[in-house]
């Protein structure tokens, strides 16, 4: 028997380039006759480009040219261009200067004198909705789209909308967006014990480990670009459309991405700066992003300021859920995370009764995109403490609160059109992490003082999309007996682009030591993709794949009947041979096959393709064809449902009430995100997305000047993520494992949860120490603790931004 | 000009093997000279281009910088002696382990390999407006942007100011003034040796400095009295991260006891003011007491005379008393 | 078109079409030693040195080779090995000391290459990611420990994180979890792989006993 792949630890098979440095991430490259390009930034949060003079700059020796966004393809508003005339944020790129080597760019950019026209700047949502307000936009403060038209608006409150809110709660006028499903007045009206808060949830800058460097270059009309992305195929795709390109003029080599976190997800606006600079000079670009101008490129989660009201009956069942979101938009495109956030909710809660409120407000702050869980995380993060206050308030235990309000299996809807989902067993997952955590234990240690530290234990429920579907596979079994899958999807360190392509390779009994990933480079004949966000990938494409190798085994055991009689059915493979159910010894190797599929043609080597797939898997397998025994197709399987992964997050904390300092003791996070493909890489998912959502509940910064409109949090010491020392030494996990009955394989990605998870179980385990006390925002710093444990005045104010 | 924080701009590099030829090459360049240490400050300036020498004297070649020696029945280490190597030392950790946990305290190991001593001493302030290259008081201009009304200033001082609000970062001073040290320069016109506790200066006597270093000069090493050794020691660094941050508040105490009573004790303080902070009044208050809680909280209690808070750092007030308090109890942090 | 005035009184480059791309390489070490970092032809290649200050021309020791190289006055250990010596598994993740991604070791000591002068390191012995595996081929036993625990996502720190193992092992080869971790901590994980990392640094203490 092959070996089994599904459920089983394999270390990818690009690890060992990774441990000897041979990883080759986009700045590792060099072309012949590279010159380096570097940026010139906006020092306004808000201006209009008046006058460049690069005379100086240009005249140095060494300084090949300019580029500006008059030699870029325009994009439509809201859009974001890789270079602007009025930018919109500080560090917003202006224009850039190539020379032979760095140092000579950076002289040169120096060189350069810009005339800035300051423009009126909104770095606080609610200070822009306020009459009289500064827009970020010079169309406007926010973005309307309706059935009838999209275009951007000024939008203003009365000033009574202000007035009358009390201080520290949110003012809350016209919203944007609303929706309600039953009646939240009844709700309330139910309810033996109601919250009402105010919340904010910082915005934060992703702060990927790798930098978005690019290297490009052009050759016979077509553009060769070297960098850091999370998706290969949709990468290309994008490229392709921002530059007026054909697919097949662009190839994008990205085997390696050093982090992305949704910050990377088809590449990012600045990775065309060397693309359009090294067309316009001839010669290969190279662009190394610091980290000082990743803090302002490299995108950021949005920040918000909100308003819930939550009613519970008395055995803890939520009987209302009001939620208001005021969202800060950053300056460019169009963000979901508040919607994201309020379907979430109604996920995680269940309620009875739900009314959501929102607005998105533009402002001049770095551009905004998905991180991690978007919308979803941070909700929870806010919520979950709230849950505990209703529970404290009740009598009734954490976990039994969070039990009766969670779904019961495959009972879940989420958002405002009520979708079911394809399948949900998070009841279990809260079980099993209370059992493995020894809630009944630990609970007992809620509010205990050991010397000056207190300590709280906490609980995190977090769903999040966990899949999609309709994409393409593509493998090939060669004549010399291996298996080729070729993946279109990116290594963005999940693994993913290795552990999905085990499905294919277990479907046709194959020994994993027998196949070879083909990846990270469009020239590879890569199939159609989903982007690698939203935890997609490792439903989409186990899915895909499974549906590759099936039709691959189809055609294994057609040959096998037309070369050894029988009908096909009665043929089966393993250890790379196909062969007679009845009779093993009577069969062929998959070598053979490969060959016989060739010397038959059409369907058997790609000559003939189906007629569903992609027109780029078209391409792809074109540029295959007649090399061995084919398995593509699309993925079919349907569903019905959204699809979303759960994790309960447990911690325990201790905060030092003379300090505020807080150590995380304990973590253990429990999943619910189908078969578990690749166990060691689940855990890796669980934690990682968890530390990250320490980071965002506890340490992270995001600080902007509000008078000069200037960020601080641009260094790592000030952005401040979690090092090795501000996460627990060891940390545990489980999965429920119960498979997700929409998909062949079952699995269902697992990106995204984590993040919600880690980050509520820290900021309900704090309120939990310091007896109940919500402090309702993120970050929970040492300053902001002691504040409150001292009955001090806290540093800043809970609707303040950016600080 | 346009801004821009990348890449080193030239300079010249000598590395002088005899600290005459250094201080020959500093008098030399005057303003335009720059002494380098470990570098993990002075890189940080030239890559953002804020600072620019002409050249750079690189310190790491003179061998008379390194080391920890006897000196009469205390102990002298040389500026250029690295963290790792003073924290490893035997004489540090068994005699002045409030030097040692102060240290270890500094950043990351990387840093702690390169970083010296006297570095650690003599990096400049972390404001991130000074940092960000605006044209503050103390890089020369006519403003503090963060005193400023809507200023971002939650990790800058609560006592000390004097138009600057900018905090000391190093987590070593406030130990060394604990312990009673003194700073060894060296100048073209010779030697001088100046207690830890003045070798750090506010605003109010240098906008500019934040020690007594004039042009010229390098602090060659720092002397240890045995007054103190093997003393009742506390060290407490409180950080939002628990590697590479700086203090938002950190205490250095050192206690000679004797049967259960506070003979003398020297308390020092950082990342509060725009230098680390020496709290007489603290030592007044609890000399000759016993070690108890109620000496502790009378010491705690008389911290803060005179704090003054800035918009968004009120926090620092309680902190700084009940980090002083938490050193005075007698028990290890 | 923009209605802003771009004075640049030159035209841009005059690079023909003709291909300049004889291929593009993933940088090996030797392969493009003349480096692209800093070579104004004239410009800061012909700024006159003072008297008594470093020279420019000097030999190296890089993962036990001799490495003559052509080094700035102001040139960072970590743009040397990277883009004139060809060892770009080295990284630059800030280039402000504070992720570790740049960690190499110089005798056997970790430190950030991009805050080490190269002139600073002369007469050292400097290791590198690339200078870890045998010269037949097998992994160092960190290596290979990571290998066996799956060890780092993205991965862009694992050099760095390895090199700073290296150096914890071959000092303390029995270390506890707490000094494995404080041996670590000047080096960030954004993927928060931190407990596989641990794992790692476990089983390569393990390994290193084992061949000891």
């Amino acid at each position: 028997m092959a070996e089994q792949l599904i459920g089983v630890d394999i270390a990818p098979p690009d690890l060992v380039a990774k441990v000897t440095g041979r990883a080759k991430y986009a700045e590792d490259f060099r072309a012949e006759g590279m010159v380096f390009a570097k940026l010139l930034i906006s020092p306004m949060p808000h201006a209009r480009v008046r006058r460049i003079d690069a005379r100086r700059a240009l005249a140095m020796e060494g300084v090949v040219g300019i580029l500006t966004a008059d030699d870029i393809t325009p994009v439509d508003a809201p859009g974001e261009a890789c270079l602007t005339m009025e930018p919109l944020y500080q560090g917003e790129p202006i224009l850039a200067i190539a020379a032979v080597d760095e140092t000579t760019a950076a002289n040169a950019i120096e060189a350069v004198n810009v005339d800035l026209q300051p423009l009126p700047f909104a770095l606080d949502p609610l200070q822009s909705l306020r009459p009289g307000g500064a827009d970020a936009r010079t169309e406007g403060n926010t973005y309307v789209r309706t059935q009838e038209s999209r275009d951007f608006q000024s939008l203003k409150w009365p000033r009574s909308v202000f007035d009358d809110a009390p201080p520290g709660t949110l003012p809350m006028g016209e919203p944007q967006t609303e929706w309600t499903i039953g009646d939240v007045d009844a709700g309330f009206a139910d309810a033996a014990v109601v919250i009402e808060e105010t919340l904010s949830h910082q915005s934060l800058t992703h702060h990927p480990m790798e930098p978005r460097s690019t290297m490009a270059y052009w050759q016979n009309g077509k553009l060769y670009i070297h960098t850091s992305t999370q998706s290969v195929a949709r990468t290309q795709a994008a490229i392709a459309a921002q530059m007026d390109l054909e697919l097949d003029d662009v190839v994008l080599i990205g085997e390696y991405c050093g982090g992305g976190f949704g910050s990377k997800i088809t590449g990012s606006p600045i990775m065309l700066v060397p693309a359009f600079f090294s067309r316009k000079l001839g010669r290969p670009v190279m662009m190394r992003i610091n980290r000082y101008e990743e803090h302002y490129v490299g995108r950021a989660r949005p920040g918000f300021q909100a308003w819930t009201k939550m009613g519970f009956r008395s055995d803890g069942r939520m009987t209302a859920l009001d939620l208001y979101i005021v969202q800060d938009h950053g300056p460019y495109g169009l963000s979901g995370d508040h919607n994201s956030a309020a379907s979430t909710a109604s996920l995680t809660y269940q309620p009875e009764n739900m009314r959501f409120r929102g607005v998105t407000v533009y402002t001049n702050t770095p551009p905004r995109a998905a991180q991690r869980a978007p919308g979803g995380g941070a909700i929870v993060a806010m919520l979950e403490p709230l849950i505990d206050k209703a529970a404290r308030e009740l009598g009734v235990d954490r976990v039994d609160i969070r039990m009766i309000n969670a779904p019961a299996d495959n009972e879940a809807w989420m958002g405002a059109n009520q979708r079911p989902l394809t399948s949900n067993f998070v009841r279990r997952a809260i079980r099993i992490g209370a059992d493995q955590f020894d809630w009944a234990a630990k609970r007992q240690l809620s509010g205990q003082r050991q010397g000056t530290k207190a300590t709280g234990v906490g609980i995190g429920v977090s769903p999040y999309s966990g899949g999609s579907s309709g994409f393409d596979g593509l493998i090939v079994i060669r004549p010399d007996g291996r298996l080729y899958i070729h993946q279109g999807i990116g290594n963005l360190g999940t693994h993913s682009f290795a552990d999905t392509a085990r499905v294919a390779a277990e479907i046709l009994g194959m020994n994993w030591r027998d196949c070879q990933v083909i990846w990270g480079d469009t020239s590879q004949h890569l199939p159609w993709s989903s982007v690698q966000a939203g935890s997609q990938t490792t439903h989409a494409h186990t899915r895909a794949n499974h549906a590759a190798a099936m039709d691959a085994l189809a055609k294994l055991q057609q040959i096998a009947a037309m070369d050894l009689g029988g009908s096909p059915s009665d043929y089966m493979v393993d250890e790379g041979r196909v062969f007679r159910r009845a009779n093993r010894s009577r069969g062929l190797s998959f070598a053979r096959a490969a060959e016989r599929a060739i010397e038959l043609g059409g369907r058997f080597d790609g000559h003939e393709l189906p007629e569903d797939i992609h027109v780029m898997t078209v391409g792809s397998a074109t540029g295959l064809a007649g090399q061995g025994l084919m398995g593509v197709a699309k993925d079919n399987y349907g569903g019905e449902g959204a699809i979303q992964s759960w994790v309960v997050g447990f911690a325990r904390v201790e905060v030092d009430v003379e300090t505020g300092h807080v150590e995380l003791k304990e973590y253990l996070g429990s999943a619910d995100c189908g078969v578990v493909l690749h166990p060691r890489s689940l855990a890796a998912q669980i934690h990682g997305g968890a530390i990250q959502g320490f980071g965002m509940a506890r340490s992270q910064k995001w600080v902007m000047d509000p008078k000069w409109g200037a960020g601080f949090a641009n260094r790592f010491y000030t952005a401040r993520p979690p090092g090795i020392l501000d996460v627990p030494l060891e940390m545990d996990w489980v999965a429920v494992g119960e498979p997700d009955p929409q998909s062949p394989v079952g699995a269902r990605g697992i990106g995204e949860p984590p993040l919600g998870a880690g980050a509520a179980a820290i900021t309900s385990a704090i309120a939990d120490a310091l007896g109940g006390q919500c402090l309702c925002r993120t970050p929970l710093t040492t300053d902001v603790i002691l504040a409150a444990l001292e009955g001090r005045e806290q540093p800043f104010s809970i609707l303040d931004a950016h600080v | 000009m346009a801004v821009i924080r990348d890449m080193i701009p030239a300079f010249e590099l000598f590395q002088p093997t005899t600290l005459q030829d250094a201080l020959a090459l500093l008098a030399e360049y005057g303003d335009e000279g720059w002494a380098l240490a470990g570098g993990l400050d002075s890189f940080d300036w030239f890559k953002d281009r804020v600072k620019r020498p002409t050249a750079v004297v690189d310190l790491a070649g003179i061998e008379s910088l390194r080391g920890v020696r006897p000196w009469g029945d205390g102990i002298e280490i040389g500026a250029m002696t690295t963290l790792t190597d003073v924290i490893e030392n035997e004489d540090v950790q068994s005699r002045y382990g409030l030097l040692r946990e102060a240290a270890s305290h500094v950043a990351t190991p990387q840093i702690r390999n390169a970083g010296t001593l006297g570095g650690n001493l003599c990096q400049d302030t972390r404001c991130w407006y000074y940092r960000s290259g605006w044209p503050c008081y103390r890089a020369g201009g006519n403003t503090c942007y963060a005193s400023a009304r809507e200023a971002m200033n939650r990790e800058h001082c609560v006592m000390g100011a004097r138009r600057c609000v900018a905090v000391n970062p190093s987590d070593v001073a406030p130990a060394l003034i604990a312990l009673d040290a003194q700073m060894v320069i060296a100048g073209r016109r010779g030697e001088r040796v100046v207690d830890a506790e003045d070798f750090f200066i506010g605003p109010a006597i240098d906008i500019t400095r934040m020690t007594v270093l004039k042009p010229g000069e390098v602090l060659t090493s720092v002397r240890i009295p045995p007054d103190y050794a093997g003393a009742t020691f506390y060290f407490e660094k409180v950080r939002d991260r628990q590697s590479w941050d700086f203090a938002l508040a950190a205490v250095a105490t050192a206690m000679v006891t004797s049967g259960g009573n506070i003979q003398r004790a020297r308390v020092a303080v950082n990342g509060v003011a725009p230098y680390p902070v020496r709290l007489e009044n603290v030592e007044r208050v609890v000399a000759g007491r016993p070690v108890s809680e109620e000496t502790a909280e009378a010491g705690g209690a008389v911290a803060t005379d005179g704090a003054k808070p800035l918009r968004h750092n009120d926090y620092k007030v309680a902190l700084l008393e009940n980090l002083v308090r938490r050193s005075l109890r007698g028990t290890e942090a | 078109m923009h209605d802003v005035e771009i004075l640049t009184d030159r035209e841009p480059s005059g690079y023909s079409r003709r291909s300049f791309i004889k291929g593009v390489i993933a940088a090996g070490a030797g392969a493009y030693a003349a480096g692209y970092m800093f070579r104004a032809p004239g410009g800061l290649a012909a700024l006159p040195s003072a008297q008594g200050s470093v020279e420019r021309l000097i030999t190296l020791n890089v993962n036990g080779q001799r490495r003559p190289v052509d080094v700035l006055k102001q040139e960072t250990l970590a743009l040397t090995l990277r883009y004139k010596l060809g060892l770009t598994g080295t990284k630059l993740g800030c280039d402000r000391a504070e992720c570790g991604a740049c960690t190499v070791l110089l005798d056997g000591v970790p430190h950030y290459g991009c805050s080490t002068l190269t002139h600073q390191v002369r007469g050292r012995q400097i290791t590198t990611i690339e200078g870890l595996e045998a010269a037949d081929g097998t992994l160092h036993p960190v290596q290979q420990a990571v290998v066996a625990e799956g060890g780092f996502q993205c991965a862009f720190c694992a050099p760095g994180f390895i090199m700073s193992m290296v150096a914890l092992t071959a000092s303390n080869p029995n270390p506890s979890r707490e000094e494995a971790a404080q041996a670590l901590s000047g080096n960030l994980c954004r993927c928060g792989d931190y407990n596989k990392i641990l794992n790692s640094a476990m089983r390569a203490a393990e390994y290193v006993r084992q061949r000891a």
